[in-house]
């Protein structure tokens, strides 16, 4: 039994005897390092190994949760002691039981390649020769006033056990560099653009220059951005944008946001929500995916679930608590990664398809109302003139309802972005509202 | 920035807060003075200090010794204690409750503008002296530096407890919590849930330099939620408010609890009425308070100094030019007592300070932290922060706001054709180098031929921050910092902000909105 597993059970027995009749433990080890480049020189270097505990005590029908980073013997046993006794003063809640052992049946087996075994052998020398390489390629154009360039690696382990039989542990690794260069424009302008690239495996990883070489070309492509016209029209998202524009409309899909009633899909299982052009699967099993997974935080053992299909909302995150409360059977709590159905064509070729419209790049701020699904968003882009990606633009806004310009989803791309567990491709929706001048 | 308390979660577990009866008490029999009582407000031995820590004056120079082996120009030690408590009750019961317990040493070295930086949550002697070993790999040459003597330097108080929340029990919490509640369902038959989230915490630091510096400082905070799902026919709608501070328990009167429930509601039935304004560019007055989400965004960040070190602030070249009308002076200040905001020492050990950002519409400093005030010859402005022990400090906000003008709320609204009025918020962002900053308004209102007409919401506003500047025409004498809690987001580093505003005009912003 690993070291970790041991002290997940440790906390459980300390559990049980303060008077805990159920207990869930999660220990885990993280290691990170992380070395800043700037102009020149190494700026910052960071390491650290970093470890800690929760637990979730279930006493006489009462629940609490507890984490700390003090797992000195002592101090520990007092802490879940006095943890159990606060639970006690809480109120007795029906709906919460720990997650049936039934759910953690069945988890696969199959290798998820969560571990590269040489994220951990990369030297000192390795990553500022890198950083180097960036910072290099970065200030390849005389418009550049300044570059930072990041390096970043980890490795984690962990493991999890519960008093009604659940164990399991699991590690990881990632890696990955961003380059962030910044340009002069005019007097006081200094518009910056960004590229990152993440991964669980260095293998795959685009090198570390082209990274540098992306924030580059997207700083300078922000050279004499303007606020465009006031207008309705076609908007093509960027593969990176489109994560978090899918994420915003997917986010209240739990069933505590359902429960509470602050879910604008609230209700809408089995009926068409989005257009027929977005299909979206959680799917725990992605080799190399950065949020595979053989079972989820409460146990339940991983497998594909679809979320939407052509539109059509197939199913919700549902854990054992909220899914007691709405009488639904839990399906997972969380997401793992979340995989969208493509399309045939390239950004370019869809851009040539849309003719005129604005390509958004990046979003600046922005929020949405998960209760509605109204939404507004700042952003930056492009214009888009005769099917070509035209003079930049910039603080704009997007406003509309999420299931709304879902609905209006006219096209998706063939270009899934590969460094996020949301693996969007190029998007592109018809008829939306801008704001600008 | 966003208002959602973001914790940096370590190890990939759950961190809610939580709220431990006597855990801080249990811990106070590690110090030798075993009757002493550490409370927020009085700066308390610093023997006590240590044996929070289990530490002592020759621990901790053998520490600085192995930290500054290969040279330092500056080298520090960031000890910190933290607990954090919640209580939530949803739907008409105290459902959940969670603490956390955080606990460990940061070490940097600094030499030049270069930063080593380790830290431990192991705190013996051996993991100290690895971790030093690996931040000293910054440095390539030198003495060590090990203080001969240590000395408790003394700090004022911008936060005063009666009793220090690890004093305070949970079932003392539960009445007020479940009064909250009550209150909120009263406020109208619509109300469908109710949900009420308490958090509470203390955090203990000690900041020891190599020049033998030592400073104290034990850091309050709560914050009291009101969340609220209303239903009219098939249209549902939800809001919240909340109230935060470097607080005690006393804070919690029944007049601030039913202020806050009301808050909630209000903020809440108005959007069964609310639209969305035109879209495009037009004349956007700030209300009194959470507005100075503005000055955050449009100025704060870009004011602080690492961002014009590096020369990629759009603020880099303008000190001493005149950015703003006459009548515009913006600060950032420590000092507000029992704001979020508020630090008795900043967390390099900096003596904090009220700095004057703009005066009277000429910019006038940066925020400094230790390493940009020496690049720049400048005393540093206290504005060092940290999120936690894992981080290394930089220049942040703290409480940022604008000091009071000659007009009045009411000439200001009346000197509007046709613009908006924004009263909540949720969040925003800024481009440093750009200058293009964002907020989002959860509630306001149309402004029509000079009067307040019909609400508004959700809508993003966008513009650029030396513009909206210049752009500022009014503002009034009516300056409140808001009651609510912020959280500034830079770097991955999350630190308690607050911010405010008198009622201002800016005459042209990008304003979200629908044209149908």
């Amino acid at each position: 039994m690993s070291d970790l597993l041991q002290s997940a059970k440790t906390a459980i027995d300390l559990a049980k005897k303060s008077g805990a009749q159920d207990a869930w433990a999660a220990v885990s080890r993280d290691r990170s390092v992380s070395l800043t480049y700037r102009d020149g020189k190494v700026e910052k270097v960071e390491e650290s190994t970093s470890r800690g505990l929760g637990i979730s005590l279930y006493v006489d029908g009462r629940y609490s949760s507890h984490s700390t980073t003090d797992l000195r013997p002592d101090r520990l046993a007092g802490f879940i002691k006095e943890a159990v006794a606060l639970t006690r003063v809480l109120q007795p809640d029906p709906f919460r039981v720990i997650p049936d052992p039934a759910l953690f049946k069945d988890r696969p087996t199959a290798n998820l390649e969560r571990v590269d075994p040489s994220v951990a052998k990369l030297t000192r020398e390795q990553r500022e020769a890198w950083a180097a390489e960036m910072d290099a390629k970065a200030h390849s154009d005389k418009r550049v006033i300044s570059a930072e360039s990041n390096l970043f690696s980890g490795e984690s382990q962990g493991a999890a056990a519960s008093s009604n039989g659940f164990d399991g542990t699991w590690d990881g690794s990632y890696v990955g560099y961003s380059c962030t260069a910044t340009v002069r424009e005019g007097e006081d302008k200094r518009p910056e653009g960004s590229g990152h690239a993440v991964g669980r495996f260095l293998a795959g990883l685009p090198e570390p220059a082209a990274v540098a070489a992306l924030a580059l070309q997207r700083a300078i492509d922000r050279l004499g951005s303007a606020k465009g016209p006031t207008v309705r029209t076609t908007m093509v998202v960027d593969p990176e944008a489109a994560v978090s524009l899918i994420s915003r409309a997917l986010g209240p899909m739990s069933a505590a946001s359902i429960q509470q009633g602050r879910s604008y899909l609230a209700g809408k299982q089995g009926q068409k929500v989005f257009g027929d052009k977005l299909t979206v699967t959680d799917d725990p099993l992605v080799p190399r995916g950065l949020s595979s997974r053989h079972f989820d935080g409460e146990g339940i053992s991983a497998k594909r679930m679809p979320l939407v299909e052509a539109g059509v909302v197939r199913n919700y995150y549902v854990d054992t608590y909220y899914g007691r409360k709405l009488g639904m059977a839990p399906t997972t709590g969380s997401a793992s990664n979340r995989v969208v159905g493509l399309g045939d064509k390239s950004l370019a070729a869809l851009i040539g398809d849309v003719q005129d419209g604005i390509y958004v790049t990046s979003w600046l701020g922005g929020n949405s109302d998960a209760t509605t699904g109204d939404f507004s968003l700042g952003l930056r882009g492009h214009q888009i003139k005769g099917g070509k990606i035209g003079a930049p633009i910039g603080e704009m806004n997007v406003t509309g309802n999420l299931a709304a310009l879902f609905a209006k989803l006219a096209l998706v791309g063939n270009d899934p972005y590969p460094y996020s567990s949301l693996r969007a491709p190029t998007l592109v929706f018809e008829d939306v509202q801008f704001s600008g001048t | 920035m966003q208002q959602t308390l973001s914790r940096r979660s370590f190890a990939a577990l759950s961190t809610l807060g939580l709220g431990l009866p006597g855990l801080l008490g249990g811990c106070r029999g590690t110090t030798k003075a075993g009757s002493t009582t550490m409370i927020p407000g009085e700066q308390a031995p610093l023997a006590d200090h240590l044996g929070w820590f289990s530490v002592d004056k020759p621990t901790i120079a053998r520490v600085m010794t192995e930290l500054t082996a290969r040279g330092a120009d500056a080298a520090d030690l960031y000890f910190q204690y933290s607990r954090d408590n919640s209580i939530t009750m949803e739907d008409g019961i105290i459902s959940r409750a969670s603490s956390s317990v955080d606990q460990g040493v940061g070490l940097r070295v600094v030499v030049g503008d270069q930063t080593g930086y380790a830290f431990t949550e192991d705190l013996s002697l051996e993991a100290m002296l690895a971790a030093a070993r690996t931040a000293a790999g910054i440095a390539h040459s030198g003495a060590a530096h090990a203080p001969v003597e240590f000395k408790q330097r003394s700090r004022p108080s911008y936060y005063t407890l009666s009793q220090p929340w690890a004093e305070v029990q949970t079932v003392q919490k539960l009445p007020r919590i479940e009064q909250l509640a009550a209150l909120a369902r009263k406020g109208d038959p619509s109300i469908h849930k109710v949900t009420v989230s308490w958090a509470d915490g203390e955090e203990l630091v000690l900041i020891a330099d190599m020049h033998g510096n030592v400073h104290t400082d034990i850091r309050p905070m709560t914050r009291l939620w009101c969340m609220l799902t209303a239903k009219k026919g098939d249209v549902t709608q939800s809001n919240s408010a909340n109230l935060a501070g470097r607080h005690g328990f006393e804070w919690y009167t029944d007049e601030r609890l039913e202020f806050l429930a009301k808050e909630a509601v209000a903020r809440t039935m108005v959007l069964f009425d609310a639209k969305r304004p035109p879209a495009g560019e037009m004349p956007v007055v700030l209300a009194a308070g959470a507005s100075g989400i503005l000055l955050h965004e449009a100025i704060g960040h870009g004011m602080e100094a690492d961002f014009n070190r590096k020369n990629t602030s759009i603020y880099a070249s303008m000190i001493g030019k005149k950015v703003a009308p006459d009548f515009v002076t913006i600060v950032d200040d420590a000092t507000q007592p029992g704001e979020r905001g508020a630090l008795n020492v900043d967390d390099e050990g900096n003596a904090v300070e009220k700095t004057v950002l703009v005066d009277h519409g000429v910019m006038a400093s940066y925020l400094h932290d230790s390493i940009s005030a020496k690049h720049y010859k400048v005393k540093a402005t206290g504005s060092g922060r940290r999120e936690s022990f894992r981080h290394s400090p930089m220049p942040r906000m703290r409480s940022t706001y604008m000091e009071n003008g000659p007009h009045t709320r009411e000439e200001i609204i009346a000197s509007v054709k046709k613009g908006i009025i924004a009263e909540t918020f949720t969040n925003g962002q800024v481009q440093i180098g750009a200058g293009d900053f964002t907020f989002y308004i959860k509630n306001g209102w149309l402004i029509e031929d000079g009067k307040i007409t019909a609400p508004i919401k959700d809508i993003n506003i966008i513009g650029n921050g030396p513009e909206a500047l210049r752009n500022v025409t009014m503002v009034a004498n009516d300056c409140k910092l808001d009651f609510g809690g912020w959280t500034c987001g830079k770097d991955g580093q999350s630190v308690p902000v607050s911010q405010g505003l008198p009622t201002t005009l800016v005459s042209k912003m990008t304003v979200g909105g629908e044209n149908v």
